[in-house]
């Protein structure tokens, strides 16, 4: 999973990226463990209430200060978060993201 | 014949098109299309490629005047022209709309996106629409700038009024054109060319520069609501308007699952605001999947935007619109 996480994190997209499993994170890059609890506590929040709430959304994106979280749901009840700067183009990412996103579905 | 080059940017109805209109000896050429998103509260067409038209300085000058579209969906047109069209300019004027929430706030976005274009040339910063909304003034822009430590021209104008878009040309280039006499240049434009009237407002008052220096009000100039605004704009189905206390004022979305989840979505963010203030301010949370329209909140110290928006729409132009909503509305 650290290998893919690796795969995750790239130069000029995502800065870094972790997995959240339920309510805690399994494995992470974050090199800042602020961003990465805001991470955790604001998609915990948010996909709980998708659930409760049966909205079917699977991706969510919060910018804060110069950074852009971004969660993307994976099956098994985790979620692939990622940290990229604010400016850097949101289509990058997600394309990004879902290109890798059947690897860590497998 | 010296030939020189002026390019206008600013955001929506800063007066980019208005300004080149005043100017220009030609029929200008520009590429308006209908409005389809928040600009509906300020006019009917917006730009979309570029402006351009041709002021006849004298027999032996001649200024190029470029605009480019102010939406920043339209960004790629801003590379296009500085790398090809404007690399040569003397000046970049940036427009700014004295109406918006936050006009700091666009100079700030602007000076960023043109900050190697403007390693190279002057900067001028020209006030539109003081006569709608004095404040701030021009002291007051001077203090904000300095501390942003951005030393450079700010003049009010009034872009209707070739002589006072004039006095903007004349910071770029009396230095270069000593022996031009400005005045009769103005005196000509003036005589020949009545003031460009608008589409969206129409104001026989002067440009005023306040001699206060308070803090900008919050005020609302345009007949159609944000609310309204936000459900003309393209892809928009649902908005809801928030206060300070991030209570809602409005709202029009009809679906109970969509304002649950916006209303979460708020509280989210309202509970973060406070927690992790030191990582710096919220812009916006974006929900979105491939099965469900598009859920976005937006954040400013005195009210919240939540739109609800088609789920083909973008995430740049959902954000977009969702910060323009913001910059022309009140509380």
């Amino acid at each position: 999973m650290k290998e893919l996480l690796g795969q995750v994190d790239k130069a000029g997209v995502v800065e870094s990226s972790c997995i959240l499993q339920g309510a805690e994170i399994s494995v992470s890059t974050f090199a800042s463990r602020n961003h990465e609890t805001v991470a955790k506590k604001a998609f915990s929040y948010v996909f709980q209430n998708v659930s409760k709430l049966r909205t079917k959304h699977d991706e969510a994106h919060l910018e804060i200060g110069g950074k852009r979280l971004s969660g993307f749901m994976l099956n098994g009840e985790r979620v692939l978060i990622c940290m990229s700067d604010k400016n850097t183009n949101v289509s990058l990412v997600r394309e990004h993201i879902y290109l890798l996103k059947p690897k860590f579905e497998a | 014949m010296a030939d020189y080059k002026i390019l206008f940017t600013g955001s929506v109805c800063s007066g980019k098109t208005t300004a080149i209109r005043s100017l220009s000896d030609i029929e200008t050429i520009d590429t308006d299309a209908s409005v389809s998103d928040s600009a509906i509260r300020r006019k009917q067409k917006t730009t979309i490629a570029m402006d351009y038209g041709v002021l006849e300085m004298s027999d032996s000058s001649r200024l190029h005047l470029y605009g480019t579209p102010g939406q920043e969906r339209f960004r790629f047109m801003w590379q296009l022209m500085m790398s090809d069209l404007v690399h040569d300019a003397q000046a970049l004027v940036l427009l700014v709309d004295n109406t918006r929430n936050d006009p700091f706030k666009d100079i700030r976005f602007y000076l960023d996106e043109f900050r190697d274009y403007l390693v190279q040339r002057q900067l001028i910063i020209a006030v539109t629409h003081s006569d709608q909304q004095a404040h701030p003034d021009h002291a007051y822009y001077m203090n904000e700038l300095k501390g942003m430590g951005i030393f450079t021209t700010v003049l009010f104008i009034d872009a209707r009024y070739p002589d006072s878009v004039l006095e903007v040309v004349k910071s770029v280039l009396a230095e270069r054109e000593p022996d031009l006499n400005w005045d009769e240049l103005g005196q000509r434009l003036m005589a020949h060319r009545p003031p460009v009237i608008e589409e969206e407002e129409e104001s026989s008052e002067a440009p005023v520069a306040a001699e206060t220096s308070e803090p900008p009000e919050v005020k609302l100039f345009s007949a159609v609501s944000l609310m309204d605004a936000a459900m003309n704009t393209r892809g928009i189905t649902g908005a809801m308007h928030l206060g300070a206390d991030r209570k809602v004022l409005e709202t029009n979305i009809g679906s109970m699952q969509n304002q649950a989840m916006l209303k979460t979505m708020v509280n989210l963010v309202a509970a973060l605001e406070k927690k992790v203030a030191f990582l710096g301010h919220i812009d916006n949370l974006v929900l979105c999947g491939p099965e469900h329209e598009t859920l976005s909140v937006f954040v400013e110290e005195r009210q919240a935007l939540g739109l609800c928006s088609e789920k083909e729409l973008s995430l740049a132009v959902v954000k977009q619109q969702g910060q323009d909503l913001l910059q022309w509305s009140g509380e």
